[in-house]
């Protein structure tokens, strides 16, 4: 009796500071970002105050004005959105079809495994390492401070990573439904576009998010490639505030908020495929 | 791949050159902007001068090797990597352990985790600033209210825990990675091989070690590698945090290529640098595709 009585003891002793640890982790997770909220929320005379103040404090929309109606930051995130998007638009449309090919073809001597080893080595390459010789081929161009200029440098990072991807997802289709569908008088084309991409729709969404998330995020490459207000994405745009002597901090996080706020419901939304989209296919969490 | 399109190989020349025309138009993008920047950055290595005066030569590489910043950047980018590493796999690890058991609320806790991770990292930047900030930042603010002397605490400001204090936010991002590969790894594991070591009587420790490591190894190498590349490579957060300093005591091999480029227009040398970084990556991928080709064949 007693012994199961203490054994009992033990495990809900264990049970609570597993509960208590993962608490912990998740406190300290979200207490940073809960911090750049309030101060976002706070007067200037809430934001000095000492000791901080974590929830009694009265909140105003002012910062979030400010940022977004007589400072650019309106159009820094008009620009983000049109970049992410187009960029996430082509890459998915090229990438899809490549995928489509490595996936489904028979190629001559192994020659679809070797080509989408290459295609996924060009996403290895540090940014950094990139970023000089794109500047100077856009200044050659004139795509300098263009919107262009960043469409097609994302749509070059997220390509390898969508074909990756779908060829994954093109895999786990049985072959025979497209099959039918040419038999049913099809042609390639059709068939992959009546039959094909609505069974692989879950795995485009996931794949078509993480590219929307990439190329909202990206900083080092927008920041070489665009040094003028009108050209300015979103993190380019905050960065340069930033790192000014004179720092309005509450701009700043309503800034930072605004920022964060579609990544978040993106990420939600992608969950199932997190693990998958990480790690390019390797981990199918 | 297997068989079952002999038929479509039956086709006229076509048909047969429709998978290309399917990958070329990716294809041309990735040389466009992937592969041809790769050349220039080669090309431009070897260039010393500007204008009429450029001329090839060795320059730009024997400059590395007396360069004090370079050797500094080289440095704070391996203790960076090593210590982010180490602290990212051994409490992402612990995590995911603690979660891989019947738990209420996983998905919320799992949910909840991710946010960190998805930020963008101007905005990791921005946020740890906030938290940083002598005057105002939360940290101090809360160490002050409990009675400490936060005086020489300024963090990001300060030469001796400016490298420290990029390194820990890093660790705040990226812990949720590890923690969401291992975890992925985890419950991919199958129920046998813990039911043959109840059986054969092994206790808690013998169970991890013999059976739960070595049929994890392979996300634990992935997690490990994707991270490792991304850590030699960082830029944003340190960027928006200290710029590389105070002095030059955060400055990675990145914000130094940065600097070289884009403060001083020594593309060249820029490029020379960004060599060694390449070649410093690649290593790490070429073990990544290795492994990944490994897991498609088993």
């Amino acid at each position: 009796m007693k012994t199961t009585a203490s054994h009992a003891r033990r495990s809900s002793l264990v049970r609570i500071s597993r509960y208590a640890l993962l608490v912990a982790a998740v406190v300290v997770a979200i207490a940073p970002v809960y911090w750049m909220l309030t101060i976002s929320l706070k007067t200037e005379v809430d934001q000095f105050a000492s000791p901080p103040r974590w929830f009694d404090f009265s909140p105003t929309l002012a910062h979030y004005i400010d940022a977004f109606s007589t400072r650019s930051f309106g159009s820094f995130l008009i620009t983000s959105a049109i970049v992410a998007a187009l960029s996430t638009l082509i890459a998915m449309t090229i990438g899809t079809l490549a995928a489509y090919a490595l996936a489904r073809f028979t190629w001559p001597k192994g020659l679809n495994r070797r080509l989408s080893l290459w295609i996924l080595s060009t996403r290895m390459f540090p940014p950094i390492v990139t970023a000089v010789p794109l500047f100077l081929m856009m200044r050659d161009f004139r795509l300098l401070n263009t919107i262009t200029s960043l469409v097609l440098v994302y749509t070059a990072f997220n390509l390898p990573f969508v074909v990756w991807m779908m060829v994954g997802f093109f895999r786990e289709l049985p072959r025979e439904l497209e099959e039918a569908a040419m038999v049913d008088g099809d042609s390639r084309l059709g068939a992959l576009r009546r039959v094909v991409l609505p069974l692989a729709a879950p795995g485009l969404a996931a794949t078509a998010v993480f590219c929307l998330i990439v190329s909202w995020n990206e900083f080092l490459l927008a920041l070489v490639l665009t040094q003028t207000e009108a050209a300015m994405t979103l993190p380019v745009g905050i960065a340069g505030r930033v790192t000014q002597y004179e720092i309005k901090w509450g701009v700043m996080s309503a800034a930072g908020v605004v920022a964060m706020m579609p990544i978040l419901v993106f990420a939600l939304s992608v969950q199932k495929y997190l693990v998958r989209g990480l790690s390019l296919g390797a981990v199918k969490g | 791949m297997t068989s079952s399109e002999s038929h479509i190989s039956k086709f006229n020349w076509r048909e047969r050159a429709f998978p290309y025309l399917l990958v070329a138009p990716a294809v041309a993008v990735l040389l466009a902007l992937s592969i041809y920047p790769l050349f220039y950055i080669i090309k431009i290595s070897f260039q010393t001068g500007s204008g009429d005066a450029v001329r090839l030569s060795l320059a730009n590489f024997t400059r590395l090797f007396s360069d004090s910043f370079f050797r500094d950047a080289l440095l704070h980018t391996l203790i960076y990597a090593t210590v982010a590493l180490t602290f990212e796999f051994l409490i992402g690890f612990g995590l995911a352990l603690l979660v891989d058991r019947p738990l209420r609320g996983r998905n919320v806790f799992r949910a909840v985790l991710l946010i960190p991770m998805m930020l963008p990292p101007v905005v990791v930047g921005v946020v740890w600033r906030l938290m940083f900030n002598p005057n105002f930042g939360a940290i101090n603010g809360t160490l002050k209210s409990m009675g400490a002397n936060t005086d020489s605490l300024t963090w990001t400001a300060s030469p001796a825990l400016a490298l420290l204090s990029v390194i820990a936010v890093d660790v705040w991002q990226w812990t949720p990675f590890m923690f969401l590969i291992l975890l992925a790894g985890l419950q991919a594991i199958p129920q046998q091989p813990y039911e043959a070591a109840m059986v054969d009587g092994a206790n808690w420790r013998q169970t991890f070690f013999h059976v739960t490591l070595p049929l994890l190894k392979p996300a634990i190498l992935i997690a490990l590698l994707l991270r490792t590349m991304d850590l030699l490579r960082v830029f944003d957060q340190i960027f928006i945090l200290t710029e590389g300093g105070p002095g030059f005591a955060t400055e990675t091999v990145s914000l130094y290529i940065y600097r070289a480029a884009f403060r001083f227009f020594d593309f060249g040398y820029a490029a020379a640098m960004s060599f060694v970084l390449l070649a410093l990556t690649n290593a790490i991928s070429y073990a990544y595709i290795r492994l990944l080709q490994r897991q498609e064949t088993a």
